[in-house]
């Protein structure tokens, strides 16, 4: 076995070159990889940082997209302007993973491939319909966040790609939200989380419904009955409560140290009724 | 593997391991004002400032840390006086072990939010636990501080 490294590429083709050693890792701010080292659940050959690459930062406006640099870090998401105006749920979400010492400098690639499924982000990606744009030195591809996620903490990145953005669709007349439920401390993984994405068109009617399941599954997963209930009316107590009533019914919780199934359950339904509540106030 | 980086404003080169944490290497050149609480990156009580921005040390790679400004509770002490000041004059301490943590926190707070609200204060500092005081007396020393323009 070669000797453990720690290498910090200037260049997407570099970092690409670099994952050509199958047990190789990729940085970014290091929170969660610090932490699964220390524990001896990873033992990589090669760190390979990807902070240092400016190609993979920064938030472009592309059509009617928003192309999301995998390096940027949570900070930024939560503090832009333009993600706060056409994707509010990310920049909330991304205000409240952890703390502020994690959020400067855990990346959005980071968040992503972690594949925890009570980690924030991955719900709103989720309703948000966003691709993630992936590099290998055999060429490029994109693959839709909801089919990324293969099991817990697993994905479909092959052990030399790298995530080099995220494309975030905007159209006008949707909305966005996010809803964590934390019964421990703030900065603690939610119990279950909510993200909500909805279009109305000009005379409020409900268009297209996207809803997405935090803390419930081994991924973070779709609550497509949900979503059918509210399409064609008004966003409404009437339709948003049975729209919850249907997120509960379909979900399926597996218990864990913050809820057993039937907890996660009923709170997925509050947090859902909420999550769209807030859409119409 | 070596890494070169500013520490407290003087440029300092470090012989470190590939994985090699930010909290030890400071500590092993002798910068103990910086203290191990939970060693998870929960606690805070190993916040230091890195390009002015808060950074647990305990779960950051000090290889990161090449070409960076770091700053620790002994240089933050000698560039802004007034944020250990504050604490001392509201008595936001108690035993000590999360002081230099809350200290580091306020001093990347102020500098993000100049004149922050209290419920800012309270959010941001969400993130230093201390298993002592209550909190009020550090939420007092923090306003304090940041409300001092």
């Amino acid at each position: 076995m070669s000797e453990l490294a720690f290498v910090s590429p200037t260049t997407v083709s570099a970092v690409l070159e670099e994952l050509a050693d199958p047990e190789a890792v990729l940085v970014g701010g290091g929170t969660s990889l610090a932490l699964l080292a220390r524990a001896g659940l990873i033992e990589p050959s090669r760190y390979v940082s990807v902070g240092g690459v400016a190609e993979l930062r920064g938030i472009e406006v592309v059509g009617d997209t928003l192309e999301i640099g995998s390096a940027t870090t949570l900070r930024e998401l939560a503090v832009d302007e333009r993600i706060r105006n056409d994707i509010s749920s990310l920049a909330y979400s991304a205000s409240k993973v952890g703390n502020p010492r994690v959020r400067a400098v855990a990346t959005l690639g980071g968040a992503i491939c972690h594949g925890d499924p009570r980690q924030d982000l991955p719900p709103v990606l989720l309703a948000a319909a966003a691709t993630l744009r992936v590099a290998s030195t055999r060429g490029t591809r994109e693959i839709e966040i909801a089919e990324f996620y293969t099991g817990f903490m697993e994905n479909l990145l092959e052990d030399d790609e790298l995530v080099t953005a995220v494309v975030v669709p905007i159209s006008v007349g949707v909305q966005s939200g996010y809803q964590r439920f934390t019964p421990n401390s703030a900065d603690d993984y939610p119990t279950v989380a909510v993200a909500v994405s909805v279009r109305t068109d000009d005379e409020g009617v409900v268009r297209s419904a996207r809803l997405a399941l935090g803390g419930v599954d081994a991924t973070a997963v779709l609550a497509p009955e949900a979503a059918r209930a509210l399409i064609g009316g008004a966003l409404e107590h009437d339709r948003i409560l049975a729209a919850a009533e249907l997120a509960a019914l379909h979900c399926e919780p597996t218990t864990d140290n913050r809820g057993s199934e039937d907890y996660k359950r009923a709170m997925i339904g509050v947090i859902l009724r909420r999550g769209l509540e807030a859409l119409i106030v | 593997m070596n890494v070169t980086f500013v520490l407290n404003d003087a440029e300092r080169e470090f012989e470190i391991e590939p994985d090699s944490l930010l909290l030890d290497v400071i500590r092993a050149a002798g910068l103990t004002g910086t203290k191990e609480g939970c060693a998870v990156g929960v606690c805070g009580a190993c916040t230091v400032v890195i390009n002015g921005l808060p950074v647990s040390s305990c779960i950051y790679f000090a290889a990161l840390c090449d070409g960076a400004d770091v700053l620790t509770i002994e240089g933050i002490a000698k560039r802004d006086p007034a944020v250990i000041e504050a604490f001392v004059e509201h008595e936001g301490m108690q035993c000590g072990i999360c002081t230099p943590g809350q200290v580091a926190a306020a001093y990347t707070l102020k500098r993000e939010h100049p004149g922050a609200s209290e419920e800012t204060v309270r959010e941001y500092m969400a993130g230093n636990l201390c298993r002592c005081t209550g909190y009020v007396s550090i939420i007092e020393s923090v306003r304090a501080y940041v409300s001092d323009v």
